[in-house]
C-alpha cells in the first residue's frame, strides 16, 4: 500500500509538469475558442451568446472562401513543384556522386533558417525596382524588363517560389532515406535482366518509395496548407488580396496588421473561423488518408 | 557520348538548384555590405566597397543587441524546458503503467496535428496576464515548452534504448526513482537529449508570430526575427535596408554555426523521424 502511494507521487511529480503545461497553453486554449465561436466578442466588453450567427457569417464571408481558394492555389503550387523537385534531387543524390554529402548539406540549409527572417530578405530582394532578383536575371539577359514580383499579376507566385525555397530540402532528405531502405539487389538483378535507368525508376524505386512517399505527402499537404508566416511578411495577403490564405485571414481577425487591413478584430468570429480552417485542414488530411489506405488495397 | 551527355545535364540541374538555394543567403550577406544608398539605387549584386560599419550600426543603433540577447535568452530557456519537461513525462511513460497513460498519449500526439492557427494566442495571452508574466518574456518562454508533444515522441524512442535492467540495478542498490533517473538515466540520454535539443533551440530561435504578439506593446522585450520584421514594416525602412540585411545576417549566422558543426545529426534526424 505505502508502495502504491509512493509511485502514484513519483508519477505525479514526473508526469505534471508536462500535464500542467500543455492543459493549460494547448487544451484551454482550443476549448476557449469552441466556447467562444458562440459569442460576440471584439475583445473587450461582455461576450455575447449570439448562438450559430458566427456560422452563418461564415457561409457570406466572401473574404473567406476567397481565402480558402487561395489557400488551395498557394499549397497547389507549392506540392505541384517541391515534390517533384525535391524527389528528382533524393534520386540524384542517392546515386553515390562525388561532393554528394555537401549538396545535401546546402540544398538542406533552408529548412534551418527562421522563415520570417528569411522573408524579409526575399521581400527585399524581389522588390521590382531595386531587388537583387530582376538585377540578376537581367544580367543574365534572361529578362528585359524588370519582373514585378509582389504585384497582383506575380505575388502568388513569388510567395509560392519563396515556400518551395524553404521546402525542398526537407522533402528530399526524406525521399533519400525512403530510397535508402530499398535493398540494392533489387536493382541490380534487374539490371542484370537488361533493364534500364528509366525502368528500373518506374519499376522498382516508385514502388518500392510508396509506403514513405505517401507518409512524406501527407506531411506536405498538412504544412502547406497551415503556412502564412512568410506571405504575412512578404505581401501580407496583397495586393488586393490575392495572396490571402486562411490562417493569414484568421490572424488578421485577431491582431493589427501594418497595412489599414479592412478585416475588423473579432474574436467571438475569429474563434468560428479557427474552427472552420481546422475542420478544412482535418478534412483534406482525413480524405487524403482514406485514398491511400484504398491505393494501398488495390495494389 | 550520351552518357556524358546526361551526366553533364544532370550535374548542371544539381549546381543551378544549388546556386538558386544559395542565393538568398549570398545576397542577404553581400547587401549587409553596401551602403544604403546602393541598396535603394539597386542593380549591383555585390558591394563596390564591404561595408562592415554597418554591423556596427545595427548592433547599437538599430538594438540588435537587445534583440540578440533576448533571442538567446528565449532559445536557451526553451530547450533546456522541453527537454526537461519532456524527458521526465517520456521516462514515467516508458517505464510504468498508470490510470490515463492513453488518454495522455493520445492528446499529446493530437497537440501535433490540431492547428487552428492563432486563435490560441489570444487565451494564451490572457492566462500570462493573469500569471502577470506578460511584461517578461517567460510568457513566450512557458508557451513555447508547452509544445513539447514532439520531443516527449522523440525521446520515448531513445528511453527504449536504455534497458530496463539498469534502472533496476539502480533501485536494488538503493538508488529512490528520482535519483536513478538524475544520476543515472539522464546522463545515458545525452545524445538523445543532444538531438531534441538541437530541434528545440532551432524552433524556438526561429519563432516568429508568439514573440510578435506578445511583444507588440513592449519593444524591449523582442526577439531577432520580430526586431528584423519591424525594420521591414518602419516608416524609414527604405533607408535601412543595409542594416535590414546585416541584421538578418546577424540572425541567421549563430544557426548557420550550429548547422555546421551538427549537421549529421539534423539529417539523420530528419531522415529517422520518417522511418519510426
Amino acid at each position: 500500500m505505502r508502495l502504491r502511494w509512493k509511485r502514484l507521487g513519483e508519477n505525479t511529480l514526473f508526469l505534471s509538469p508536462s500535464i500542467v503545461l500543455t492543459a493549460a497553453l494547448g487544451v484551454y486554449p482550443l476549448i476557449w475558442m469552441l466556447r467562444y465561436m458562440f459569442y460576440d466578442y471584439a475583445g473587450y466588453g461582455s461576450p455575447l451568446f449570439v448562438g450559430l450567427d458566427n456560422f452563418r457569417r461564415l457561409l457570406r464571408d466572401t473574404l473567406f472562401w476567397e481565402s480558402v481558394g487561395n489557400t488551395f492555389i498557394y499549397a497547389g503550387g507549392k506540392l505541384l513543384l517541391t515534390l517533384p523537385l525535391s524527389l528528382l534531387l533524393a534520386v540524384l543524390l542517392n546515386g553515390k556522386l562525388r561532393g554528394g554529402n555537401l549538396l545535401r548539406g546546402i540544398y538542406f540549409m533552408p529548412t534551418i533558417i527562421s522563415t520570417a527572417v528569411i522573408s524579409v530578405v526575399f521581400y527585399t530582394i524581389f522588390n521590382s525596382y531595386n531587388g537583387m532578383v530582376n538585377a540578376a536575371l537581367m544580367k543574365l539577359h534572361l529578362v528585359s524588363q524588370p519582373i514585378d514580383w509582389l504585384g497582383p499579376k506575380h505575388a502568388m507566385l513569388t510567395v509560392v517560389l519563396v515556400a518551395v525555397w524553404g521546402a525542398v530540402g526537407n522533402y528530399m532528405l526524406l525521399f533519400l532515406a525512403g530510397l535508402q531502405s530499398i535493398p540494392n539487389d533489387l536493382y541490380e538483378s534487374a539490371a542484370i535482366d537488361g533493364a534500364n535507368a528509366g525502368r528500373r525508376f518506374w519499376n522498382i524505386t516508385l514502388p518500392m518509395l510508396a509506403p514513405v512517399a505517401q507518409l512524406v505527402v501527407m506531411l506536405a499537404i498538412i504544412a502547406s496548407l497551415k503556412g502564412y508566416e512568410s506571405i504575412m511578411l512578404i505581401t501580407e495577403g496583397g495586393p488586393i488580396g490575392k495572396t490571402e490564405v486562411m490562417y493569414l485571414y484568421l490572424y488578421k481577425l485577431l491582431f493589427p496588421v501594418s497595412t489599414g487591413s479592412p478585416v475588423e478584430q473579432q474574436l467571438g468570429y475569429g474563434s468560428a473561423v479557427g474552427f472552420a480552417t481546422a475542420v478544412i485542414v482535418g478534412t483534406i488530411t482525413g480524405l487524403y488518408f482514406l485514398l491511400s489506405r484504398r491505393m494501398n488495397k488495390l495494389d | 557520348m550520351k552518357a556524358i551527355a546526361s551526366r553533364t545535364v544532370m550535374w548542371l540541374f544539381l549546381l543551378i538548384t544549388a546556386l538558386l538555394t544559395l542565393f538568398p543567403l549570398l545576397m542577404t550577406l553581400s547587401g549587409s555590405l553596401k551602403t544604403g544608398a546602393e541598396m535603394m539605387t539597386g542593380g549591383s549584386l555585390l558591394p563596390a566597397r564591404a561595408q562592415f560599419a554597418n554591423y556596427a550600426e545595427a548592433w547599437k543603433q538599430a538594438n540588435f543587441a537587445r534583440y540578440t540577447w533576448n533571442s538567446a535568452f528565449v532559445s536557451i530557456m526553451v530547450t533546456a524546458g522541453t527537454l526537461l519537461v519532456a524527458a521526465m513525462a517520456a521516462y514515467v511513460v516508458d517505464r510504468r503503467q498508470f490510470l490515463g497513460k492513453s488518454l495522455y498519449v493520445t492528446t499529446q500526439a493530437s497537440m501535433m496535428f490540431i492547428s487552428v492557427g492563432a486563435i490560441v494566442l489570444r487565451p494564451q495571452f490572457d492566462l500570462m496576464v493573469v500569471l502577470n508574466l506578460n511584461t517578461t518574456l517567460w510568457g513566450v518562454i512557458l508557451i513555447l515548452i508547452s509544445a513539447h508533444s514532439s520531443t516527449f515522441f522523440m525521446l520515448i524512442g531513445f528511453f527504449k534504448a536504455i534497458p530496463r535492467e539498469l534502472d533496476e540495478a539502480a533501485m536494488v542498490d538503493g538508488s529512490g526513482f528520482v535519483r536513478t533517473f538524475f544520476r543515472i538515466i539522464l546522463p545515458l540520454l545525452t545524445p538523445g537529449l543532444g538531438v531534441a535539443g538541437l530541434f528545440a533551440f532551432r524552433h524556438a530561435w526561429n519563432e516568429y508570430i508568439l514573440p510578435l504578439v506578445f511583444t507588440m506593446t513592449n519593444p524591449k522585450l523582442q526577439t531577432l526575427a520580430v526586431g528584423l520584421a519591424n525594420l521591414r514594416y518602419g516608416s524609414s525602412a527604405a533607408m535601412q535596408i543595409h542594416l535590414m540585411m546585416a541584421g538578418a545576417c546577424l540572425s541567421i549566422v549563430p544557426m548557420l554555426l550550429v548547422y555546421i558543426a551538427a549537421n549529421k545529426t539534423f539529417i539523420q534526424m530528419t531522415a529517422g523521424s520518417i522511418k519510426g
